[in-house]
């Protein structure tokens, strides 16, 4: 218990540097962070064994061992330069998401915006909906319905075809984050711009946009880390390989000779995921400071 | 300064006062977008899901679909293999909600104790690092990692620790009773970073004095731990547990990247029987998958309002 409790107070024990409470107090703070480096490890290494599965010779790759022999840098260039199908199906990933991105946080911040700091009948009702579509297994259960829209109105094998039932898919979350957000700015400042004159619409692009910014990064990040990855919907409605994105051209491919050897998909993995990682560590900060300013109290 | 507001209100209200009922409507304006994407995307293939569920409507079969009742319902509470599917989603769903609610939980106690703020960040970054690779790429990941032939995992089983050698090394995915336990392993990786700021955010919303005033009092840190720290993150339980049985039943990206359309196999829960149904098998009876979707859904709300009755405030 003594040790414990000495965690939290470790700086004013500073001075009693020689003493055997001391020692425990270094003991159980030693101890903090190994397990979190521990688990820093876990979550890690997945990550870094593709990249070292990337830079494998090809017949390093096929004997089980962790370490390659012999290293090869050049299945990166291979993709490029060989692959030029892969290449397609990346320009469709970076079309469709960052299509999507754009339509659902628009939409997201229009609606979050009305739903706080606008007057509007039936609020109660819209908020009530999109919290129970939470609970409700929608994309599961909506499936069949939506192959048959796009069959029907011809958006089977399109990139369109995706984008659109792709905005669905975190609409709900996304308009409860940014009420989330909206709500952590105060009523006033919209109040006192509607007496300076400013429309509503101005009101929100020029005041409460930039106030939010740290919830749209929030936002803009779920947005992309959900549509960059959808596999569920992008197997079902495209069967032609050259309209089909990255998640599900390395989800149906299975590693063999060739073509596809395994360091070529590690590296086709790696490009596939770094986007996303290159663009979680430049956003770091707002991000952070967004889950904080009320991104994860829907 | 809350008189003034109001005060502020109600005159710019009356300046306003005979366009006072258009505003109201004209505010509706802002959430037509979302309307347009959630009717067309979301609400009516739900509604024609039902309807196509009362009929026996088979997109490859030439003969127009007909109405025959409750049918499918009665079919698909009769067939084994949706049961047994059923079955399978609620043994996945046993063995990952645990761990992912509360390896994040205790993770979360840890650093919310490191002092050093610099030190907090990076923690808090690297554990992220999963919730920033999309599900299905983390799905694909770990079909890798658990390779029987060059998967790390059996590698270092096998290679490294001697624990197995490559006649009876662990089969972790396909056919074996290794495979659910292995997809919620992967699931509690994926989770850990984001459910631990979950967590993280409750924490900070505790205030300091409540651990200090239990200090005083002499409690050690398990007891403030049972005492403060579990009854003040109680309504984060509940929402997490909800949402997360709500995933785990009905999972089905991972179930097809990892499994596939095997009926023989411990992935192939009432989700893929689901999705086979309706785009694979025969000529695609999709309105009894229909059917079958919404008795999962039904069941799963079943559990979610017993969830919330059991989790309700008892005062």
């Amino acid at each position: 218990m003594e040790a414990t409790r000495s965690v939290e107070s470790v700086p004013t024990h500073e001075a009693a540097a020689s003493s055997p409470q001391r020692k425990r107090v270094k003991f159980s703070r030693i101890l903090l962070h190994a397990t979190i480096i521990f688990f820093c490890i876990v979550v890690v290494l997945p990550v870094a064994w593709v990249i070292l599965m990337s830079i494998k010779s090809i017949p390093d790759a096929y004997t089980g061992e962790l370490f390659p022999r012999h290293y090869d840098f050049t299945h990166y260039r291979y993709v490029f330069e060989k692959m030029p199908n892969v290449l397609q199906n990346f320009a469709n990933s970076i079309i469709v998401t960052f299509s999507t991105v754009v339509i659902t946080c628009t939409i997201a911040v229009l609606a979050g915006y009305a739903l706080v700091h606008l007057r509007l009948p039936g609020k109660v009702l819209v908020l009530s909906l999109l919290v129970g579509s939470l609970f409700f297994p929608t994309r599961i259960v909506s499936l069949i319905g939506i192959w048959e829209i796009q069959n029907a109105i011809g958006l089977i094998n399109t990139r369109i075809g995706l984008i659109l039932p792709y905005v669905t898919l975190n609409l709900a979350l996304s308009i409860l984050i940014m009420k989330g957000v909206f709500e952590t700015i105060s009523h006033e400042i919209v109040e006192a711009a509607k007496i300076d004159g400013a429309s509503s619409w101005r009101t929100l692009w020029q005041i409460m946009v930039p106030l939010a910014i740290n919830g749209v990064v929030v936002l803009i990040i779920v947005n992309f880390v959900t549509a960059w990855g959808e596999y569920l919907l992008a197997y079902t409605l495209t069967n032609d390989q050259s309209v089909r994105t990255l998640p599900v051209v390395l989800a149906t491919t299975f590693g063999g000779f060739g073509e596809w050897a395994w360091p070529r998909l590690a590296a086709i993995y790696i490009m596939a995921i770094l986007p996303g990682i290159l663009g979680f560590a430049i956003a770091q900060q707002w991000y952070m400071k967004g889950l904080s300013e009320g991104a994860l109290k829907f | 300064m809350a008189s003034t507001s109001s005060t502020v209100t109600s005159a710019s209200a009356r300046r306003w006062r005979p366009s006072r009922i258009l505003n109201l409507g004209v505010n509706w304006v802002y959430l037509v977008p979302a309307l347009f994407f959630f009717v067309a995307y979301m609400l009516y293939p739900l509604l024609q899901v039902v309807y196509i569920s009362f009929t026996d409507y088979r997109y490859l079969s030439r003969e127009p679909a007909t109405f025959i009742g409750l049918k499918n319902f009665a079919d698909a509470l009769a067939d084994p293999i949706f049961l047994q599917g059923m079955l399978r989603a609620a043994t996945f769903t046993a063995l990952f909600l645990p761990g992912v609610i509360f390896i994040p939980l205790f993770l979360a106690v840890l650093v919310d104790r490191v002092e050093n703020p610099r030190l907090a960040t990076l923690y808090r970054v690297i554990l992220l690092i999963p919730a920033v690779i999309p599900g299905p790429m983390i799905f694909v990941l770990w079909r890798w990692m658990y390779d029987f032939e060059i998967g790390p995992i059996n590698s270092i089983l096998v290679n490294y620790l001697h624990l197995f050698t490559p006649r009876n090394a662990p089969q972790w995915i396909g056919d074996t009773p290794l495979a659910l336990p292995g997809v919620a392993i992967m699931s509690w990786w994926w989770g850990l970073g984001y459910h631990t700021m979950f967590f993280l955010a409750g924490l900070a919303a505790i205030p300091r004095e409540m651990f200090e005033a239990a200090r005083v009092d002499g409690a050690n840190e398990w007891q403030m731990f049972w005492r403060v720290t579990v009854p003040r993150l109680r309504p984060m339980f509940l929402i997490l547990v909800v949402l997360r049985f709500g995933t785990a039943m009905a999972v089905i990206d991972e179930f097809l990247i990892m499994g596939g359309l095997n009926r023989g196999m411990p992935t192939y829960t009432w989700t893929v029987y689901m999705w086979h149904l309706a785009f694979g098998l025969g000529n695609w009876p999709q309105g009894y998958a229909a059917s079958i979707g919404w008795l999962g859904a039904a069941a799963m709300l079943i559990v979610v309002a017993a969830l919330f009755y059991i989790f309700r405030d008892r005062d």
